[in-house]
């Protein structure tokens, strides 16, 4: 693949991998099954309708949240409806299971060498892409080297200096430049979703339009911004799958109409990212509600390098001086969003107890005095005379939900004496503007459905081209470096407590609670959440309202 | 025809303008065109930026760049989205088809209530129907379309089930299926519209009423009917052909949220998506065919005019 300008401009869109404006793209993790966190007063509570047996034939519709730019990975910006498209067409090499471990899906296995350096790969035999191509490793390589690395694309960053080295017929080996834990998490995304080479080499720069994939529905047709047709793929290597025999996907942006059109039948099956959108499909007769909470969570990124936010100060006064429960309430999330602390969500491995209780609460006059303390200090990082007020910006996207929510924040850090100047930005400026720091404060998602060590690097290390509140500090650069070369769970999770702990107490960022994701889907679709491995393995359910469409059936 | 060929040029000239104003939307973006095309993050990489500049001849003088521009455009190539790799013409070609459905049927739906409201209402000027059209036609201006469209898709797709909420079916695929999926839209744009030319219309209609003409034509005992829609139509029409042209603009404006509510593919929802994406050479694209289209309709309109008033294709003045 050639450098074309098309594609070298599609370097931002790498960018929304780890770290998301607000409202754009959420992921979800360590959700559970069909019962939710029962007896919890907040958090998801799936409402499921009797499954039966499996049915094979029919057709659904289902109702995205946003249309993608194109299909071929590498190239396309994959966020939650993308991703939802793409488990149709395509097979992961790797997913995450139940309990939130990463497992080999389209591959058989992967093995890592002593020092994790080297992954060794091995593919499932007799697996052919749709159009008869054999998924062996020379396909992989071609699809890695050619595709995949090419300068411009997504995941071009994400390989530098990774290698792979065909072993055998059906076996490969990733090289990696350090010792790198996470590397099958990387499998789980659009790098680990094989596609044929011979295919995209057929379509050359129409390749985007006609994904070719291993999936159990073979791509029909697209008309962008209105429907995506796959078929049921006759030669599926999983025996049984799929149950369909068509999916439509139809992008619908606007929230109301998307569930008007679930309530009316037009679509079967819509997926949200909404607190609010989640509840009112809680409460539609005949419709089965999928709640997963995500491993994201709703933020306020503060440019550590600008005065007068460079303070820590002022970062601890904003936090101190707003009620996280009233944040959740103008969203529509009382009684589904549980407040955040941290990244992670209380459901996940990663979440720390010792970081939530470092967490300080709602104290409005703890957070004037520290405002005081920077306004009367004759050396105050913003140059401004003692006395005068602290004042900064404040950008969210222009979605009504944040809007509220930017005005409740302008209230609460205006009684303890800050002067906030409002401003709606289009989601393109807004991450813009996050990772060339021209900003003050902005609202965002921190966090994905991954393992913390790529979250955690990205978000919080000087070489890294999204760390958008530019805070760094040694002592996680050498968290983050003993966690990448450790496979323990448990010295793990002491590594990310510590990098939390140090974040936490320098505030480069404030939290607003975790992200609700909700598929709805009329009661005769069946299964949504009840995918599995090849091995058997229980599947993660509805991460980031996603699914793996092969296993869904219709009774109608 | 012989009016037809006179306007050309003027036209023409006009076409000129509006390309060049179209083409400057690159131009006059601050800094490097390259760089704002990339964005902040891939303008970090000097290959990148040479490579679009090299594409948008951005090294050459601003006239040679217009120049190569325009004979592209000309010969149908606007350039290949950096977003979406697909060809500007292409995606436009894709949607046009959609927009101008939902805009025409609105504008057929707006004349076909308008013309006989704002007749009657003109005929029964200051009576109770009268007063109860002009108070509608205020009340229905006041409505934004987005209201109606929510209020529409309320009544007519999950209250009475007859529509669908959203969606779009080509007409080549299922004629029926297509208007089905194009009605409440166009109805949605079709009624600030009608309220629009029900008032011009009422307005125009009762000047031409009171003139000697229709005096002669009452004494002569012609039917009413005959009166209002074959003598008083006809020279109360000008403002209402003039407004239906300028309101082309209305229209493409309410599609780009109308569009998005009912998710048609149409060109209003590409502009948006475009502008959002940062995706300058879809939006230059999108401008450029709006902006014609909205010259050569009321070039068009113009041309109707020789139709509708002799006294214009003679080059007298229109006025009585």
């Amino acid at each position: 693949m050639g450098l074309e300008p098309t594609r070298r401009a599609r370097a931002g869109t790498r960018l929304v991998w780890a770290l998301v404006a607000a409202g754009l793209i959420a992921a979800g993790c360590g959700g559970d099954d069909d019962s939710g966190s029962a007896g919890d007063t907040t958090g998801a509570e799936s409402d499921i309708s009797e499954q039966g047996d499996p049915v094979y034939g029919g057709s659904i519709t289902v109702g995205l949240e946003a249309e993608t730019d194109e299909w071929l990975p590498g190239n396309g910006s994959f966020a939650n409806a993308g991703t939802s498209v793409a488990y149709a067409i395509y097979d992961p090499l790797m997913r995450r299971d139940a309990d939130g471990e990463m497992q080999p899906y389209l591959a058989e296995s992967i093995e890592p060498n002593d020092d994790l350096t080297e992954w060794t790969l091995t593919l499932r035999p007799g697996v052919q892409f749709h159009d008869g191509t054999p998924l062996n490793a020379e396909a992989l390589k071609t699809v890695f080297d050619d595709y995949l690395k090419a300068p411009g694309t997504n995941t071009a960053g994400a390989l530098t200096d990774v290698e792979m080295v065909i072993v055998d017929d059906l076996t490969v080996t990733y090289q990696l430049p350090n010792p790198n834990s996470a590397w099958p998490d990387q499998l789980g995304l659009a790098v680990g979703w094989p596609f044929s080479p011979t295919a995209a080499a057929a379509a050359g720069e129409d390749a985007g339009s006609q994904p070719v994939g291993t999936g159990p529905f073979v791509f029909d047709s697209w008309e962008r911004d209105n429907r995506l047709v796959v078929k049921k793929n006759p030669d599926y290597w999983q025996e049984g799958l799929p149950y369909l025999d068509e999916i439509v996907f139809r992008p619908i942006p606007d929230e109301d109409t998307r569930i008007s059109s679930l309530t009316t039948g037009d679509i079967d099956v819509l997926q949200t990212l909404r607190q609010s959108s989640g509840v009112r499909v809680r409460d539609l007769d005949g419709v089965d509600s999928y709640e997963q909470l995500g491993n994201t969570t709703g933020v306020n990124i503060f440019n550590t390098t600008k005065p007068p936010l460079d303070d820590v100060r002022v970062r601890e006064a904003l936090a101190r001086a707003v009620d996280q429960e009233q944040i959740i309430e103008i969203q529509g999330g009382t009684g589904v969003v549980p407040p955040s602390t941290q990244i992670f969500n209380e459901d996940d491995p990663y979440w720390s107890e010792a970081v939530a209780d470092a967490w300080p609460g709602y104290d409005a006059d703890a957070a004037g005095e520290l405002i005081d303390e920077y306004v009367n200090d004759p050396a105050r990082s913003d140059g401004k005379a003692p006395g005068e007020p602290v004042t900064f910006r404040y950008d969210c996207p222009p979605d009504p939900s944040l809007v509220d929510m930017a005005q409740l924040y302008q209230s609460f850090w205006g009684q303890v004496g800050v002067e906030v100047e409002l401003r709606q930005v289009e989601q393109a400026t807004h991450i813009s503007e996050a990772i060339s720091g021209d900003y003050d404060a902005k609202c965002f998602r921190a966090g994905l459905d991954r393992d913390p060590y790529p979250t955690l690097n990205d978000a919080f290390t000087a070489d890294s081209a999204i760390n958008f509140t530019r805070f760094t500090d040694p002592a996680i650069d050498a968290d983050l470096e003993a966690l990448a070369a450790s496979s323990d769970l448990e010295e793990r999770q002491a590594l990310v407590e510590e990098i939390s702990l140090i974040v936490n107490e320098n505030f480069p960022m404030t939290y607003h609670g975790s992200t609700l994701s909700v598929l709805g889907a009329r009661d005769v679709v069946k299964n949504l959440d009840g995918w599995s491995f090849p091995d058997g393995a229980e599947g993660s359910g509805t991460p980031g309202a996603t699914t793996m469409w092969g296993f869904v059936w219709t009774t109608e | 025809m012989r009016q037809a060929l006179r306007r050309l040029p003027t036209m023409a000239a006009t076409l000129l303008v509006v390309s060049f104003l179209t083409f400057l939307l690159t131009g006059l973006l601050p800094g490097d065109p390259a760089v704002q095309i990339l964005g902040p993050e891939g303008a970090n990489d000097p290959e990148a930026v040479a490579a679009v500049r090299a594409d948008l001849r951005l090294d050459d003088p601003l006239p040679a760049r217009y120049a190569g521009w325009l004979g592209d455009a000309l010969t149908g190539d606007l350039g290949r989205s950096y977003r979406t790799g697909q060809p500007v013409a292409e995606a436009i070609g894709e949607r046009l088809p959609v927009t101008v459905e939902v805009g025409t049927l609105a504008v057929v739906l707006a004349l076909a209530v308008a013309i006989p409201l704002g007749t009657f209402s003109a005929f029964r000027a200051g009576g109770p129907a009268d007063r109860v059209i002009t108070g509608t036609s205020f009340g229905l201006l006041a409505v934004p379309n987005f209201m109606m469209a929510i209020l529409l898709i309320w009544i007519l797709a999950e209250t009475l089930g007859w529509l669908p909420a959203t969606g779009w079916v080509r007409l080549t695929d299922d004629p029926v299926g297509n208007l089905r999926t194009a009605i409440m839209p166009a109805l949605a744009l079709a009624t600030g519209e009608l309220a629009v030319y029900t008032r011009l219309l009422r307005a125009d209609m009762i000047t031409t009423l009171q003139q000697d003409s229709i005096t002669m034509a009452r004494a002569k005992g012609m039917p009413t009917a005959r009166i209002l829609f074959r003598h008083a139509l006809r020279p109360s029409s000008f403002s209402l052909m003039t407004v239906v042209g300028l309101q082309v603009g209305a229209i493409i404006g309410g599609s780009v949220v109308i569009e998005t509510l009912f998710a048609l593919p149409g060109v209003g929802r590409l502009l948006v998506d475009s502008i959002l994406q940062r995706d300058l050479i879809m939006v230059q694209g999108v401008a450029l065919v709006i902006a014609i289209s909205f010259v050569v309709i009321n070039f068009v309109v113009d041309l109707l005019y020789t139709l509708l008033d002799p006294r214009i294709r003679h080059g007298r003045p229109a006025t009585a």
